[in-house]
């Protein structure tokens, strides 16, 4: 082989091998990037779809959803962050981890003031409500994500059954009043009995109420929605103090347990009253309860915006719009469950990972993944929207719950203070412990110690 | 030869061993986001007045009174019935079944059996004109839900064990001993069983080290409830130190604790069985 | 006619135990088969009226009702392949590593009781408190996400029970015969290798029958070890049916029957060894 033949021969491989590198793109693009986002299964299929157009429009950026359910998913992170092991870009972390979780986001607010290029000018900060925003987005003043599955609890009750003329009549005997939704919990007892067929043998329903009290972080969650309602009255707030978005219901404005109090006490007593109007309370999840509804064997359910889907497709509510209503918390106060979504500090490639961000919670996709998957809406524009609210009764409520609706402390002890409240609750509920302000003052003081 | 052994016990099983034991005397939570601090001997403290500590104790000892007992007992009656039986290789391997299945899907398929209002177990009640009962919710009988759930899943284990012991016992001495008049009952209980005593024993210990780190049925079904009723130790641990923070100075107190009871429990019962004969490595 | 009687009892009792120990079987894999409408419902159906696949092919409406797409089954492939390699690696590894080891301790009596007692303990080191250790170690020998981080700590606890059964299954082959191989000039290894090896043929398998199933149905520390499809084995891949919202009992029913099966094919196929493994030499005639 002589020298031109070689030098030739190096040419023509240097070419075949730009070629191959980059078919058809000038030089400067970046390479292809895979981004790793962990979600909790509620949001999985709505963020891979949403992953799937951002590919095309981006067809150098992949996108990999790993569904990662909620037990695991916070424990995971929080090992991965932690090790800075860069194991995910993205990912959904739920709301009370948020103190636990903020020192492994990105401050997006900083970012996007380095990175103005990146920015979409039609994003709309604006669009999000200041409470969620904070509760789903900020940590000690860092915006750690944006909120991204704005999710609630909802009060479903059976429309048909409710509307019953015959029954409607023989509750108003028997209780003076109109069988409607329940607007307290004292009143819930009422219609959770009437709806029991042990109590009522003409109930269409064997049970009231479904309700959820297991050993699982479900019931420290639900305790909120019977103890929010006195936190949050005249007296509650006179006596409390306003609710710090850190702190949550469960604090005084103090920050201190509030709990251990007559009120506190009020609240799990209002819990035990519906126990024998609902199949298996401390044995239910939220398989359990759904599947209760579902099958049309109770009347009414609070639960989380997502069952709607499940609902929908349930051969015994259709058609749903008919048989589930879906009205506010009975005592007025929701608690709230959102997921916000962030960027991991560790992660490689940050920019790319905020341009998807930005593309999954911009306005479109906040209503596309609502209408599609419904995942409940982050931003105003979806709730205001009127193909959204003609096609989903949930929207009037939910605009109205997110105002009210209380919350779990988001501080780092949170997973803790829930695991030994709600052994203590459970107890209580369960007989084996006095319901007693002295009981509770025991579990304040488990929180003192922690809180220290 | 047993270099390989060696390295890999030491490499994977001495370093985390170490790393326990120095977290167990120091405070060191992932979710405050501060180094470890030296404490001394407070976890230990802590646990001394831990509460759920205490009923995850008492928990890991009804599941080691009741289950293990139970399990000893249907597995040396299912090896003795089943000899013999019509159909004896089919339900020889059939009975392999339970053993064989992943926890996570046994809890899944438990959870399903277990429903309150639709389970097949409450229907079964129903039949007998019973109430039903909250196989997950109610104090007691969730503790008899997971009890039944170990016979279930671990019965078969014995079971295969005994059996297969079984089928060594030397004929020869069956046969005098029938020769000399013995009934089927007599064989059993002078022959069989004294054959059987050592793998008896060798079940029972690895059972014990089992039952104590029971945990994935514990996730999959009641996740401890209700109270504290079914929280095994190892559950415990997994909560205090994985799941709710990684609180891995208390953690390892808690782990401590569990190896402790469980080198304690084995190391007495390997003396008392004189586990060293059986592997031949003193002279009786 | 006792003896008639007898055996009509026997079998009797036998079919009445049976339905205990295998109708959480039967139910889990019936529920794989039925449509939503059919996982509950009161009565229970026992005997399924209608059959689907579309538990298994997330056809239908999906668990989300919009068309499933991280949970479809097509999904579980590479999870499938994961535990295929863990289980089979730890298997052999453990199988391998326990025989040296065991032969070693029967034949030369090396480290004695306190050594054999030693590996015992490692057994019963909680895995719970090796998981941070673990993690730690692992991430920075880059061996986070990767099958080997399962293989490894998979060894741990399926090598020591290995080691402690092969010592009394060697302890019952004749010392004559590696006493021959060794006047023949054989080295150890070889001796191991040619002669002991294969006549120990059914305690290794049952072996490595069991360690398969242990690393098969681990989950913990596959948990906290692995993230992603590239590593994640089966059981991890399951809890992803539990969502906040709806336990999926179908799909989780299928997903389940795939995960089980395999390791029941295998150890059915095992069962002969099994038998006559599992007595640990301990008994002799």
């Amino acid at each position: 082989m002589g020298p031109t033949k070689r030098r030739w021969l190096t040419v023509v491989t240097g070419l075949v091998a730009l070629l191959l590198a980059a078919p058809l793109r000038p030089a400067w693009t970046q390479a292809p990037v895979t981004l790793n986002v962990w979600a909790s299964p509620d949001n999985a299929d709505a963020l891979a779809d949403i992953g799937q157009r951002f590919t095309q429009a981006n067809p150098t950026i992949k996108i990999t959803v790993t569904p990662i359910s909620w037990e695991v998913l916070y424990p995971r992170m929080l090992a991965d962050i932690a090790s800075r092991t860069g194991a995910f870009d993205v990912a959904t972390w739920d709301v009370m981890t948020a103190g636990a979780m903020a020192p492994g986001f990105v401050d997006l607010a900083k970012f996007r003031e380095d990175n103005p290029r990146l920015v979409d000018p039609a994003y709309d900060l604006k669009d999000f409500h200041p409470t969620i925003w904070h509760i789903g987005g900020v940590w000690a003043g860092k915006n750690i994500g944006i909120p991204f599955y704005n999710n609630t609890m909802l009060f479903y009750y059976r429309k048909d059954h409710f509307a019953n003329p015959t029954l409607q009549a023989k509750f108003k005997t028997q209780y003076g009043r109109d069988l409607k939704p329940p607007t307290t919990w004292q009143e819930t007892v009422d219609v959770a009995k009437f709806f029991t067929k042990k109590f009522n043998p003409d109930s269409p329903t064997d049970y009231g109420i479904a309700l959820m009290f297991p050993r699982t972080h479900t019931l420290f969650y639900m305790y909120v929605l019977f103890f929010a309602p006195y936190r949050r009255s005249q007296d509650g707030l006179k006596k409390f103090g306003p609710v710090d978005l850190d702190y949550g219901d469960y604090f005084t404005a103090k920050k201190e347990p509030a709990f251990a109090t007559p009120e506190g006490v009020k609240a799990v007593e209002d819990m035990k009253a519906l126990l024998p109007y609902s199949p298996d309370p401390l044995g239910a999840d939220y398989g359990e309860t759904l599947e209760s509804f579902a099958r049309g064997t109770v009347a009414m359910v609070p639960q989380w915006t997502g069952v709607w889907a499940a609902f929908r497709e349930a051969a015994a509510l259709k058609p749903i719009e008919q048989k589930v209503g879906v009205a506010l918390m009975p005592g007025g106060h929701s608690v709230s469950g959102i997921w916000g979504l962030g960027i991991n500090v560790a992660s490689k490639h940050k920019p790319e990972a905020f341009r998807f961000l930005q593309f999954a919670t911009n306005k479109a996709n906040d209503k596309a993944k609502f209408i599609k998957f419904g995942v409940a809406p982050a931003r105003m524009s979806t709730l205001k929207d009127p193909e959204a609210r003609r096609l989903d009764p949930r929207v009037p409520v939910l605009e109205a719950t997110y105002p009210t609706q209380g919350y779990r402390p988001r501080i780092p002890q949170e997973p803790k203070l829930e695991d030994i409240t709600v052994g203590v609750l459970s107890e209580m509920l369960g007989g084996k412990r006095p319901i007693t302000v002295a009981e509770l003052a025991k579990l304040a003081d488990e929180w003192a110690k922690l809180l220290k | 030869m047993i270099l390989p052994l060696v390295a890999l016990l030491v490499g994977l099983s001495a370093y985390p061993f170490v790393y326990m034991l120095y977290m167990s005397a120091h405070t060191y939570n992932l979710a405050q986001w501060t180094p470890p601090r030296y404490v001394g001997t407070a976890n230990f403290v802590q646990m001394a007045r831990d509460s759920t500590m205490r009923a995850s104790l008492v928990f890991t000892g009804l599941m080691a009174g009741i289950a293990l007992p139970v399990e000893l007992l249907l597995g040396l009656g299912l090896a003795l019935l089943l000899r013999g039986v019509v159909g004896e290789r089919v339900w020889r391997s059939l009975l392999l079944l339970p053993m064989m299945i992943p926890a996570v899907v046994a809890g899944i398929a438990w959870k399903m059996l277990y429903n309150f209002e639709f389970g097949p177990v409450n229907y079964a009640l129903s039949k007998f004109g019973l109430e039903r009962i909250s196989w997950l919710g109610d104090f007691t009988a969730a503790r008899i839900g997971l009890i039944i759930i170990d016979i279930w899943q671990w019965t078969p284990f014995v079971f295969l064990v005994l059996y297969a012991g079984l089928q060594n016992v030397p004929r020869d001495l069956v046969e005098s001993a029938t020769v000399d008049g013995a009934g089927g009952w007599a064989v059993t209980r002078f022959i069989e069983l004294p054959f059987l005593a050592p793998l008896i024993w060798v079940v029972l210990i690895v059972r014990l080290i089992d039952i104590l780190k029971l945990f994935d049925i514990v996730y999959m079904t009641t996740f401890g409830g209700p109270g504290s009723a079914t929280h095994p130790l190892s559950f415990y641990i997994y909560k205090v130190g994985v799941s709710f923070g990684w609180d891995v100075g208390y953690g390892s107190a808690l782990s401590m604790l569990l190896l402790a009871v469980i080198t304690l429990l084995t190391n007495v019962l390997i003396r008392i069985l004189h586990i060293d004969r059986l592997l031949e490595l003193e002279r009786a | 006619m006792r003896e008639g009687a007898q055996a009509v009892a026997k079998l009797v009792i036998t079919l009445a135990v049976m339905v205990f120990f295998l109708f959480p079987v039967y139910w889990l894999v019936t529920t794989a088969f039925k449509p939503g409408s059919d996982w509950f419902r009161w009565p229970p159906m026992i005997i399924p009226q209608a059959l689907t696949l579309d538990n298994f092919t997330g056809g239908g409406s999906g668990i989300y009702g919009g068309g499933g797409g991280t949970t479809a089954i097509e999904n579980i492939v590479p999870y499938l392949r994961n535990s295929v390699v863990v289980a089979l690696g730890t298997a052999l590894i453990s199988t391998f590593v326990a025989a040296l080891a065991g032969y070693a301790i029967s034949r030369f009596k090396i480290g004695g009781m306190p050594f054999v007692s030693w590996i015992i303990s490692v057994r019963m080191l909680p895995p719970i408190a090796a998981a941070l250790p673990l993690y730690v170690t692992f991430r920075l020998l880059h061996l986070l996400d990767t099958w080997w981080a399962l293989i490894l700590v998979h060894l741990t606890f399926t090598t020591p029970f290995a080691v402690w059964v092969l010592i009394s299954f060697f302890n019952e082959i004749p010392r004559e015969l590696d006493e021959a191989a060794f006047v023949d000039g054989a080295t150890p290894f070889a001796t191991f290798w040619r002669v002991v090896l294969p006549l120990s043929a059914p305690g290794l398998a049952a072996m490595m029958t069991l360690s398969f199933v242990q690393s098969w149905g681990e989950f913990l520390l596959a948990l906290i070890l692995t993230s992603t499809a590239r590593a994640q084995t089966l059981p991890i891949y399951l809890g992803r049916y539990i969502t906040g919202f709806r336990v999926a009992w179908g799909p989780l029913a299928a997903a389940g029957l795939v995960t089980m099966l395999p390791v029941v094919v295998f150890s059915l196929l095992m069962q002969r060894y099994l038998l006559r493994g599992l007595t640990f030499g301990a008994v002799k005639g």
